[in-house]
């Protein structure tokens, strides 16, 4: 048996003397270097962006509640709609919302005191207020109306100033996103304290990592698209547009060598989310926690190769089946991340808190979303589900199903470590149910919609698919009420929640080895990792989580000041 | 007493924990960002070999091909450039402010001539070839490019007062910025490199 | 760490009952899927058809066992391993197992290698260029479809020549016919974006891509053959859907595939009729405008309740006769709509943007349009109203006037000579 190692010596006396400071809320507004301000203020700009592209969603439903043009004045107007919620879902809520719980995170997992560049981290985040203002600008002029994906020529040559907006938002956006992952492989490398070795660190850190890699490696590819996309609106070159000897899949080919692996950036650290709270919460190791890392890689590398299964439609027919194979590969480094948390859970203690649910709602809904991936990567049939509501419903149930099923996951898990104080369980579970319900009924049935002929990003659509997407509808209404319940929890425990103490949920990795929330400089001193970040179950280990009890909760009346 | 920083660096650099420590990720951050930032170059390099495929030869038909000598004369100055930069930070870092300054001077020298060639280029296109992709990806490659010289070089320039002004006479920290301006110098040779490859010689 | 091992969970009784009760409901669930199948998917009205939807019960088997299998192995996991009460202990410190981790990657790779093989084996099948396609009385016939802002349009490429020696080209709109057995072999370009030409029913997709005009356009080739479906009334009809995001009207930019039961009836409701409407033009300018409007793309945009058009892109064209004289000062009705349809730009009327294509002897494809043309358009719409401004009863001299006034165009408004039985026949 290994020795216990406890991550503080002789601070133990004063930490059982103090109350927690938890920072002003105007600490929040200002700009801050310290990584765990930067992550909330990450958080909550990602949250409210969530809540406007859901708002968003809500209408897109209203309108296809009936078959016909009702509450949109144009189809202009209903496709300049998903255009923004697409992009306010991806560009401004799910990547900066994991560049949240990476800052947050990260940093305090490795036992780092802060991230490597603090500067570069709050300027990455003051990007986005800016470049979100400059994309909603442009719902207000001619908005873009040509969907995230902006394909030429609709974006170029038949679209208003919205589109240039769109660009410009986008592009700033992506340089915080590159400079974001630069710190975060930098943190990673060189900001662990020497006992946390490669293998030791908890498979967030590996997620993280190789979302990084990916968002350093591809997010220029996407740079690149719209400086050009950007030439072509306002320069007058023809790179997009065939008369001038351009080529319309030009665009196609380096937007998606970006955006597949967007996919990845958005879908891999909720599963590094999800190896954290299923182990926790289960009491037991990761399943083949070395396998879960390594796939993570596997996943990011095999990502860079599958771009062009967007393109089936339009693409040289002889070039389509190697994107085919490559697009089914990558179902195995899921599968292994899928069979390995099974694992984990098996055999374990399942306690069902919030957090739980959450990472059990995952992979409930997120095994959907791979198998109809494969489904889609099997070119004859994606030929005839390719650009149907089939799609739509496939990377909602990877985004949705996957990503922010993850989200609310690390929302539960992390939130006492953030607020020093606990969330409503009940209220969790209340709001847990109406998301799965609500997600399972608005998003499987579009899988029939689009078999049966609809086609995506249509506000008209044949009279024979109304009653599904009534039922959609309906069930969207549902899913959107949910998010209502979580705001209510938030702030309710923000302010009246039970003081958490360190180390709540009894987990080994070093996050909880300070206080909740931490101290600015995150640990009194270089903390020691135990041998195992998922150790649970032996001896060593109740002995290490006792010993951080001691250290941190001695004092039964401890309280939160804000 | 742990460390952040293994021994053997300590020892090398002489920095207290927190100066090697910033050095490392600075070091570390730089190379991240040039295998990041370079891949825009590739990406453009992809947008060029793509858009020859609208051609039924490229150059196009009626279309003369670039003259590469010029390019050429302006490619050796970089890499002298580039050879002189890395002499002048050799130089500042064995303690040699004088060979620092001379070599950066006739080092951001030979850079503004090559960019002025560069520009010279930009601006010379024939009519014939901008009416094709031919002309318009040469005016995107080296505009882009361009850009970029302009930047690092306003660096070079900031980091070559600083010099003049005393900046860099010991403290490592300080000479941070001339390494750094040294590599972002490096890395507009090599994004050069490859498109002056694929501009003037893949046909 | 292997020191670890020896508190793995052994098999017990209890796991071997609920691996069967695994399969058992496994087997039920996905036997109870797949009986959805032709309720999830449109008929199977090409040979197409009939191998991607088998290629998609694969699919849905091996996902089913997929899905049963996690969703199975969750759901034991939350019953039988959840702590109880009070139970704060931990789990078994079980780390993983090297052989159960190779199988999982194993079996995943083979499944994979497996259905790439299936997957392949149906792309070439049903992606083979084939012999004899577009045959209509023996011979092989180009059919185009040219996709623009919201509408599709089918050519016949007739091979024919009529009296003056022009080829015979029918014009279908957005009706593609043909016959069961027919290999269907479609040249697809586009006017403007990107559209894409998706046909449910036979399972077949393929994008349209903007080309350079000087260089021949890019034409993209779609293939299918239908085939007869049971219980089916002929002629049969399938949607035709843009399945691209095209701009406002992408969601009404559908067609009709018309199935024809045998070649025979393809000749006489479609393919005769047509070559004789086109040899035997009508005389009177308004029936003939009647037909002509309809080739174009008008109707993916307007709303005109005569002849059933619901778009509300551009601005109605219902009374239009009514309003053309008032809507520019100094221009006579015949000289404001004549205006409007080679030059939509000249006026906008309020409320609507400028997105109208140009028409016009020199556009390309379908938005080309000479002056004889627009003179039956012209002619028809002057009689969308109550009280025409039109000068109805001078309208053979009126129309070319305006013509002339603004385009400097001379008429032939002797071009047609026919009875105009022929506007009974499907056009």
């Amino acid at each position: 048996m290994a020795t216990i190692a406890v991550p503080l010596g002789a601070e133990i006396e004063s930490h059982e003397a103090e109350a927690v400071q938890r920072p002003a809320l105007s600490e929040y507004l200002r700009w801050s270097v310290d990584h765990k301000i930067i992550g909330v203020q990450y958080g909550v700009a990602s949250f409210l962006f969530f809540i406007i592209g859901g708002a968003m969603a809500m209408l897109i439903r209203l309108e296809l509640w009936t078959p016909d043009l009702d509450v949109m004045v144009s189809g202009a107007a209903y496709n300049s709609l998903f255009t923004m919620h697409g992009t306010v879902m991806i560009f401004l809520f799910i990547i900066p919302m994991w560049a949240a719980f990476g800052n947050f995170v990260v940093p305090l997992q490795l036992g780092a005191k802060d991230m490597a560049f603090p500067w570069l981290n709050a300027f990455a985040f003051w990007l986005i207020p800016p470049a979100a203002i400059v994309v909603l600008l442009g719902y207000f002029v001619t908005p873009a109306e040509a969907g995230w994906t902006s394909y030429p020529p609709l974006s170029t040559l038949f679209s208003g100033d919205g589109q240039t907006l769109w660009a410009l938002g986008a592009h700033l956006l992506g340089i915080s996103s590159i400079m974001g992952s630069i710190n975060f492989i930098v943190t990673i490398f060189n900001m662990r304290p020497p006992q946390m070795t490669i293998w030791r660190m908890p498979l967030l850190c590996w997620a993280v990592l190789a979302t990084s890699i990916i968002a350093v490696m591809a997010t220029p590819f996407l740079a690149g698209a719209l400086t050009l996309l950007l030439l072509d609106r306002v320069a007058g070159t023809t790179f997009f547009d065939a008369a001038g000897g351009g080529d319309v899949l030009l665009w196609q080919n380096i937007f998606w060598f970006y955006s597949h692996p967007a996919v990845y950036i958005m879908v891999l650290p909720g599963m590094g989310v999800l190896s954290e709270v299923l182990s926790v919460h289960s009491r037991k190791p990761v399943f083949g926690y070395r396998m879960v890392g390594l796939s993570s890689m596997g996943i990011a590398f095999v990502g860079f190769t599958v771009w062009a299964h967007h393109m089936f439609t339009s693409l040289q027919p002889e070039l389509r089946i190697p994107f085919m194979i490559t697009t089914m590969i990558i179902a195995v480094p899921t599968g292994i991340k899928m069979f390995s948390w099974l694992g984990t859970i098996w055999g374990g203690k399942i306690r069902f808190t919030s957090a739980m649910l959450f990472a059990l709602g995952f992979m409930s809904m997120f095994v959907i979303g791979g198998i109809t991936g494969v489904m889609l990567a099997a070119l004859p049939f994606d030929i005839h589900v390719h650009d149907t509501y089939f799609v739509v419903s496939h990377f909602h149930f990877v985004l949705f199903g996957g990503s922010v099923f993850a989200i609310y996951a690390a929302l539960y898990h992390w939130f006492p470590k953030v607020t020093g104080r606990m969330m409503n369980e009940r209220l969790g579970r209340i709001h847990f149910a109406f998301t799965y319900f609500g997600f399972l009924f608005t998003f499987f049935p579009m899988h029939i919609v689009g078999m049966l002929g609809m086609p995506r990003r249509v506000a008209v659509y044949d009279e024979a698919f109304a009653n599904w997407n009534q039922l959609i509808s309906f069930s969207a209404f549902v899913l959107g009420f949910s998010t209502f319940i979580v705001i209510y929890n938030i702030i309710r425990s923000y302010y009246r929640g039970p003081v958490a103490g360190a180390n709540p949920w009894r987990a080994l990795t070093l996050e909880w080895a300070t206080t909740s929330p931490p101290p600015v400089t995150n640990f009194t001193d270089d903390p020691i990792p135990f041998e195992d970040p998922y150790g649970y179950g032996t001896e060593a280990s109740a002995a290490y989580l006792d010993a951080v009890e001691a250290a941190f909760d001695g004092n039964e009346n401890r309280t939160i000041l804000d | 007493m742990t460390s952040y920083v293994d021994r053997q660096e300590k020892l090398k650099t002489g920095l207290d924990r927190d100066a090697a420590l910033r050095l490392k990720n600075n070091r570390l951050g730089m190379t991240i960002f040039q295998a990041s930032w370079i891949m825009v170059f590739f990406a453009i390099i992809v947008v060029n070999w793509q858009l020859r495929f609208s051609y039924a030869q490229w150059p196009p038909v009626g279309v003369a091909p670039f003259d590469p000598l010029l390019p050429s004369i302006a490619t050796l100055a970089l890499l002298l450039s580039a050879a002189l930069v890395r002499q002048g930070w050799g130089g500042l870092r064995g303690g040699k402010l004088g060979e620092f300054l001379v070599s950066w001077r006739l080092a951001m020298a030979l850079g503004i001539g090559f960019m002025t060639i560069i520009v010279y280029e930009f601006m010379t296109v024939s009519e014939a070839a901008l009416a094709t992709q031919y002309g318009i990806t040469l005016r995107l490659m080296t505009g882009f490019h361009f850009v970029h010289a302009l930047a690092i070089l306003a660096v070079m320039l900031h980091v070559y007062r600083g010099a003049c002004a005393g900046a860099y006479s010991g403290g490592e920290r300080e000479a941070w910025a001339v390494e750094g301006a040294a590599k972002l110098w490096y890395f507009v040779a090599v994004a050069w490199m490859l498109f002056y490859v694929v501009l003037y010689w893949i046909r | 760490m292997e020191d670890n091992r020896s508190n793995t969970p052994s098999i017990s009784p209890a796991a071997i009952v609920v691996a069967a009760v695994f399969i058992i409901v496994s087997a039920i669930g996905i036997n109870w899927f797949t009986s959805f199948v032709p309720v999830v998917l449109p008929d199977q009205a090409s040979a197409e058809s009939k191998s991607v939807d088998e290629l998609f019960y694969i699919l849905v088997i091996i996902g089913g066992v997929v899905f049963f299998l996690i969703q199975g192995m969750l759901l034991i996991s939350v019953i039988f391993f959840r702590a109880r009460g009070d139970d704060r202990s931990d789990g078994p410190t079980y780390h993983g197992n090297p052989l159960l981790e190779l199988i999982w990657t194993i079996i995943p790779s083979l499944v994979v290698v497996f259905l790439a093989v299936v997957s392949f084996n149906v792309w070439s099948q049903n992606s083979e260029p084939k012999a004899a396609v577009n045959m209509i009385n023996g011979e092989e016939i180009a059919i185009k479809v040219t996709g623009a802002r919201y509408a599709w349009t089918h050519t016949y490429e007739t091979g024919r020549l009529d009296p003056d020696g022009d080829p015979i080209v029918i014009n279908s709109g957005d009706a593609l016919h043909t016959y069961i057995g027919q290999n269907v072999d479609l040249e697809l370009r586009t006017q403007d974006v990107i559209h894409s030409y998706w046909v449910p029913a036979m399972r077949v997709k393929q994008d349209l891509l903007p080309g350079n005009p000087a260089a021949g356009g890019r034409p993209t080739e779609i293939r299918f053959t239908p085939i007869r479906v049971e219980g089916a009334q002929y002629p049969a009809e399938y949607p035709i859907v843009c399945a691209e995001l095209c701009g406002d009207g992408h969601g009404r930019m559908r067609g009709t595939v018309v199935v024809y039961e045998d070649e025979q009836q393809f000749l006489e409701q479609f393919y005769d009729p047509a070559i004789h409407a086109i040899l035997n033009p009508p005389a009177d300018p308004v029936l003939r405008g009647e037909i002509v409007i309809q080739e174009y793309v008008c109707h993916s945009c307007h709303v005109l309740d005569s002849l059933g058009w619901t778009s509300r892109t551009g601005p109605s064209l219902n009374g239009i006769a009514d309003r053309a004289g008032e809507r520019v000062p100094g221009q006579s009705a015949e000289e404001y709509i004549v205006t409007s349809v080679w030059d939509a730009a000249a006026f906008l009327v309020p409320g609507y943007a400028e997105q109208m294509a140009q028409f016009g002897p020199d556009q390309p494809d379908t938005y080309q349009m000479d002056a004889e043309q627009l003179y039956s358009i012209v002619a028809y719409l002057c009689t969308q109203g109550e009280q025409s401004d039109c000068d109805l009863e001078n309208s053979t001299t009126a129309i070319p006037e305006a013509i002339k006034t603004v385009f400097g165009l001379e008429v032939d408004i002797t071009f047609g000579q026919g009875d105009g039985e022929a506007t009974d026949a499907e056009v």
